[in-house]
């Protein structure tokens, strides 16, 4: 079986990463609708500053 | 026990095995065909009743995508249902002088159009959802032309018991699913304004983009210039984070020809469809103009940059049809940090300082703002 047609069966899951332009943080979240690429973030849990999205992806949920 | 049977009905059982090989033989020699073409009408017509099934769920997605937007002026079914059948009638190509200005006046008139429409079903609505429910209208009429197609050669197939036909179209039926599976599954990803895989050249673009001043350099097109390492850089993508594709093509012609700028190399950044064998999110550097569609934007850009002798680097991203078209998947977006390391070495290698280059980052910029 293709690793398309795996992907079909199981539901992919959406995550976001937020950058902190200030200190280079990464935090991944779970993907909300209105999300994009470049739109602000939340707080750094690091620093404190605002964070910019820098990518969305989606991936396999980890395997039981 | 045969020694038996044979006494018992006074026949000969080998003998009788050998007549019944022989009328086998007899009957695949002359109903063989009829027989596979009757296997094969009914591959096709389970595909069929797929590509159906399909088409339904587009267009119900489509209808519900209109109604749920809560600002219809009434039930959009019918003019729906009118887009799904919408026609664009391709130019002429005996003569084929100046066809691609031909081809880009109908796609303009068509893509207007049917923004206008979209605009006119869902008033004052935000970008992002109109260019989402152009996506999702999109879908669904190509699902329709795809079912209408594989219908048409199905059903003329059997009323001219035309064998071959019948045997091509079964032949090509897996890959045409596999196409109308992945538009399918792109229809969730649009609804929710997700990155596409195919978004994986403006992601890159937006990068360079971050907190600069843009200007509209053409339809759904914006450029920023920055600076790297003592060369000016250009840097464009369609708009974001709507679904569009802009014009690339009109806005590098426009930025040589109109805004007089003397470009010493062009970058492109597109994603490319991966052979079988081929892994998700491997990058591959080669020159050309890296972008697809119709053609028209490659001409363009092909044209612009060898009249004014303007190399022009390609740096793609290897995907799935399905890949490319649904959620932007982590191994392409992992191939993003590479693809930024490759466009700094082009830079650092192929042009000097002071020197002027343009970054394209092309694909649906669905999802990625700038």
């Amino acid at each position: 079986m293709s690793s398309s047609s795996q992907e079909h069966k199981s539901k992919l899951l959406v995550f976001t990463i937020e950058e902190c332009p200030a200190c280079g943080q990464k935090t991944k979240r779970a993907f909300q609708v209105g999300d994009f690429v470049t739109r602000d973030g939340g707080r750094c849990p690091k620093c404190g500053n605002t964070t910019k999205i820098t990518m969305i992806y989606a991936e396999l949920p980890p395997k039981a | 026990m045969l020694a038996g049977l044979s006494l018992q009905f006074g026949v000969d059982v080998n003998s009788l095995i050998n007549v019944l090989w022989l009328v086998s033989i007899l009957v695949f020699f002359v109903y063989g065909q009829r027989l596979q073409v009757y296997i094969i009408t009914g591959e096709i017509s389970r595909a069929l009743n797929r590509l159906k099934v399909m088409r339904d769920k587009s267009r119900k997605e489509a209808i519900d995508y209109f109604t749920s937007s809560g600002k219809t002026t009434g039930d959009p079914t019918q003019r729906i249902d009118e887009f799904l059948d919408y026609v664009t009638i391709m130019p002429v190509d005996m003569d084929p002088n100046g066809i691609v200005g031909k081809l880009q006046h109908i796609t303009n008139t068509r893509d207007e159009r049917v923004r206008a429409e979209v605009g006119q079903l869902i008033p004052n609505s935000d970008p992002t959802k109109v260019s989402v429910a152009e996506n999702i209208l999109e879908i669904a009429t190509s699902l329709n032309q795809i079912h209408k197609i594989v219908r048409h050669y199905y059903l003329l197939g059997k009323k001219t018991n035309s064998y071959m036909l019948l045997f091509q179209l079964q032949m090509i039926m897996p890959m045409v699913l596999q196409e109308a599976d992945a538009l399918i599954n792109a229809v969730d990803t649009f609804k929710l304004g997700q990155p596409v895989g195919d978004g994986i050249g403006p992601v890159i673009a937006s990068r360079y983009m971050l907190n600069l001043p843009k200007q509209v350099v053409g339809k759904d097109t914006v450029m920023a210039v920055t600076e790297y390492k003592g060369r000016t850089l250009y840097v464009l993508k369609a708009e974001g984070p709507m679904g569009y594709v802009g014009e690339p093509g009109v806005a590098i012609q426009k930025l040589v020809e109109e805004m007089k700028v003397p470009l010493n190399a062009i970058i492109m950044v597109d994603a490319a469809l991966k052979l079988e064998g081929e892994k998700t999110g491997e990058v591959a550097e080669g020159v050309g103009a890296a972008i697809g569609g119709i053609g028209v934007d490659k001409f363009k850009i092909e044209e612009v940059s060898s009249t004014q002798k303007i190399p022009v680097y390609a740096i793609l991203v290897k995907q799935s049809l399905l890949e490319a078209i649904t959620i932007m998947r982590k191994e392409i977006a992992e191939a993003s940090d590479k693809v930024q390391t490759l466009i700094n070495r082009v830079i650092e290698e192929k042009t000097k300082e002071g020197d002027k280059v343009l970054l394209a980052g092309i694909g649906n910029t669905l999802g990625v703002g700038q």
